[in-house]
């Protein structure tokens, strides 16, 4: 059976072969077996958001997806929906292993209802057994969570394997891994007949942190958020307080901290500026505790959980977005403060800082730095406006057409170069 | 006939800026520089470059006694020179004792104060030949512009302030397939007459000339050297003396102007490349092919006693020896560049009438052009950001450090002179 889809999947491919920049109108379209997340409520930031932008954009190409879910929603002929408990990247769980507590097993039990392993061996299993009837050319997982699943896939099928980072554990707990998570992150890394990482920093965490060689590993950034079609208006800065953004999950991993120091900062060279701090996660108490402590409550807001309207009306109305991550993988949001016209200012530890150029950039611990930024575009009206304008050409040129054309080039020479390796019967 | 080969070299580097803060504003004495870089970068250039090209040249001079070089050196670059490498000074000095060697006029500062302020502009130019004069013993009689900004009107300007020639890019628009290989004169117009009672008053040469000669750079065999000579991808390569020379000659024309920054030789291009093989080897086989070499005032001179026709270059915009364009877009290509370039000449006034001498070095040094070629977004679009060569991480950085520079000069003008209205008071 094996050698007979393995030949089925070389036949495929060799009628590809003449069509190298299109497989539109190919006899065979190009067939992927993608294991993903979905767009929020049920997902969290920008997993699911990139995987729905290259799932588009493939299919724009005329690549077949065949795209496997946690969930239980129908959603058609190309959705297979697997219920699950699996969430990725809840801030619960990582609050529980940011803060690096020996509970950590304790509570992850209690998040997913028993134990984590299980929970994705499940999911694995499930997932496998409802597709294994399919004959895709390659399989595509996201992230470590669905890594099982593409890996079984690809024994059963006998096709490559594409394991497609957007974070690390390394990124999420500041460097203090989940052993457990780690490791599988590793095998999955590891089984993968190629990885691809969505920055070069990423790149370089997989190759110094996971071992991995470079050679397996291809960056391709993930698309641009689509800006508005009209960007809201600002109210007259005259008439109020200059307005400085953080937004995002409040966690270690963002850097909620080195804004508040920033704001710290800020505050001693000009009173008048006012920060939000929008975002919810569990180190919500902690972060309105050292407010306090800094005496910048005052000046300071925390908005809590903000839906996508709310999120739009915060990044219009402010005069400047830092995104102070301690290790972004990629960093959406800066994409959508720049989407609605904001200046930015980003982490150097960020992959958003290699695709962004008209953006400035510190590293995430240098807090004087970052408020001496913060202080620049807010007196600097041409420094703004520059950022402002120019920086949405990013938008346009890293479009999620463009880079699913590179995932689809990737994908031939993975399938061109693999030679399955028999399993046992 | 054969032409005559006109070598200029620019020498120059720029003061960069500190990572200034914002608390640092209206700090007392506060240092815009950064004086460790600077002077890295300076001892780094004069070993790979300054010292080991002028030890040659030097070495080429005595042994060809016909052999003639240009040189325009930066006053910022003199400046440097005093603070990080008399050595360096020493073998220029060493250089102008030969008397083949001609200095050039240019800004002081080697600023774009030609597009802001004629007063600063004349002023600058006067300060530099000043120092060309008490260190090299030689008056300039020919003018460089900061990295060949050239118009019709600073041609206007140069001459009335004493030069009888002016150094220009051979933009190909405004030669229209002349060849770059002769020597051109601009457009004779009158300046207004508030610009040329600025240039009466500060007039570095005792007299204005009563014509100027426009020397163009041959840009393509310029470029062979100081761009492609190692690239390996290039038709060219490996570049021989002596091929190099047979293109000069098939060049043809009257003179041909190699003009290019002296880092050219060792730092540009390193000296494994061979670069200084092939420039030891030049003059060599100049005299045996028998090809003259003359500087620009020395072309000139014998450019008129041959009496040739004059053909009009005509410059009405500005043109310059930078990037593709060879227009401003290198220094004024976008909002940021423009504006902190507007704030520092917006300042002018207040600087000048505060009689304060280092508040006015302080300015004078900010207006270096580096500082907004540091600031170009110009390829920055889709490219690879890391491609940009720049002591600062982006542009931005660049701005930033900028503009606290400049906060800091109008804080301490504050501090001189309180607003009107507080001094009623007072």
């Amino acid at each position: 059976m094996l050698t007979t889809d393995a030949a089925q999947g070389q036949k495929r491919e060799n009628s590809l072969e003449g069509d190298a920049d299109h497989v539109e109108g190919a006899a065979h379209p190009l067939h992927v077996l993608m294991f993903g997340w979905e767009y929020p409520p049920r997902g969290e930031g920008g997993l699911g958001v990139a995987c729905a932008g290259l799932v588009k954009g493939l299919r724009s190409h005329g690549v077949k997806v065949t795209l496997v879910l946690p969930g239980e929603r129908n959603d058609g002929d190309d959705t297979i929906r697997v219920k699950s408990a699996l969430h990725p990247y809840d801030d619960v769980m990582h609050g529980i292993h940011g803060r690096h507590s020996m509970a950590d097993d304790k509570h992850l039990h209690d998040l997913y209802g028993g134990d984590l392993g299980k929970t994705v061996s499940v999911f694995t299993d499930t997932a496998v057994r409802r597709t294994r009837h399919l004959k895709p050319d390659i399989i595509h997982s996201h992230d470590w969570m669905t890594f099982g699943a593409g890996v079984m896939a690809s024994r059963i099928t006998g096709r490559p394997f594409i394991a497609h980072v957007h974070s690390t554990e390394m990124d999420r707990t500041n460097g203090k891994p989940h052993e457990w998570i780690f490791g599988h992150e590793q095998w999955g890394l590891n089984q993968a007949s190629h990885i691809i990482a969505v920055s070069r920093y990423t790149k370089n965490v997989l190759t110094s942190s996971y071992g991995i060689p470079p050679k397996k590993i291809t960056v391709i950034h993930n698309g641009a958020p689509i800006p508005p079609a009209r960007h809201l208006s600002r109210k007259d800065a005259k008439l109020r307080h200059p307005l400085v953004l953080f937004l995002g999950r409040l966690t270690v991993q963002k850097g909620p901290h080195e804004f508040l120091s920033a704001a710290k900062r800020v505050l001693e060279q000009r009173p008048d500026v006012q920060f939000i701090v929008a975002g919810d996660g569990y180190m919500l108490p902690e972060l309105i505790e050292r407010s306090c402590a800094l005496g910048i409550q005052d000046a300071v807001f925390f908005t809590g959980k903000v839906d996508a309207a709310e999120a739009r009306a915060l990044y219009a109305e402010a005069d400047c977005f830092v995104m102070p991550s301690t290790s972004e993988p990629f960093g959406l949001v800066a994409l959508e403060a720049i989407a609605h016209g904001t200046p930015v200012i980003l982490s150097k530890q960020s992959g958003a800082s290699e695709v962004v150029a008209h953006a400035m950039t510190v590293d995430y611990w240098d807090s004087d730095k970052m408020a001496d930024c913060i202080l620049t575009i807010l007196r600097e009206k041409p420094l703004s406006e520059q950022l402002s304008s120019e920086a949405q050409h990013v938008l346009h040129t890293l479009t999620w057409e463009r880079q699913a054309q590179n995932v689809i080039t990737l994908y031939k020479d993975v399938i061109h170069s693999f030679a399955p390796i028999p399993t046992p019967a | 006939m054969t032409p005559i080969i006109t070598c200029y070299f620019q020498v120059h580097q720029p003061y960069r800026l500190r990572d200034l803060r914002v608390h640092d504003i209206g700090r007392e004495h506060l240092e815009y520089f950064d004086a460790q870089k600077n002077r890295a970068i300076f001892r780094k250039v004069a070993g790979k470059c300054y010292l080991p090209t002028n030890a040659l040249m030097l070495d080429l001079l005595t042994t060809y006694p016909s052999f003639r070089i240009a040189y325009s050196l930066s006053g910022v670059f003199l400046d440097q020179c005093e603070e990080y490498g008399t050595d360096v000074l020493e073998s220029f000095q060493a250089l102008a004792r030969t008397g083949s060697v001609e200095f050039l006029g240019e800004t002081y500062y080697h600023s774009l104060s030609c597009l802001k302020s004629p007063e600063e502009f004349v002023v600058q130019v006067q300060l530099h030949v000043r120092r060309v004069q008490s260190l090299f013993g030689q008056t300039p009689t020919v003018f460089r512009n900061t990295e060949l900004i050239y118009s019709n009107g600073i041609a206007q300007i140069a001459r009335l302030m004493g030069f009888r020639g002016i150094l220009a890019e051979g933009a190909d628009h405004i030669l229209r397939s002349r060849s770059p290989n002769h020597l051109f004169v601009p457009p004779t117009f009158t300046l207004p007459k508030d610009i040329s009672s600025i240039i009466r008053k500060h007039r570095p040469l005792s007299v204005p000339s009563k014509n100027i000669h426009v020397l163009l750079k041959n840009y393509r065999l310029s470029d062979d050297i100081a761009f492609r000579f190692s690239d390996r991808s290039w038709v060219g390569f490996p570049l021989h003396a002596d091929t190099f020379t047979d293109w000069l000659l098939q060049s043809g024309g009257y003179c041909v102007n190699l003009f290019m920054d002296y880092e050219t030789f060792g730092e540009h291009q390193w000296r494994d490349t061979g670069i200084f093989e092939f420039l030891g080897a030049l003059p060599a086989l100049w005299h045996k092919r028998r090809i003259r070499t003359m500087t620009p005032s020395q072309v000139i001179d014998a450019w008129k006693k041959e009496r040739h026709t004059e053909e009009i270059f005509d410059a009405h915009a500005f043109i310059s020896w930078a990037d593709m364009e060879r227009d401003l877009s290198a220094w004024q290509g976008n909002l940021i560049q423009k504006a902190a370039l507007d704030s520092l000449y917006a300042l002018e006034v207040d600087v000048k009438r505060s009689r304060n001498p280092e508040l006015l070095e302080h300015w004078r040094t900010l207006q270096t052009s580096d500082h907004f070629y540091y600031m170009s977004t110009k390829y920055w679009n889709d490219g690879d950001v890391h491609k940009y060569f720049s002591p600062y991480d982006s542009p931005y950085e660049a701005y930033r450090r900028f503009s606290h520079a400049l906060c800091d000069i109008r804080s301490r003008i504050e501090q001189r002179s309180p607003p009107l209205k507080q001094r009623a008071r007072v």
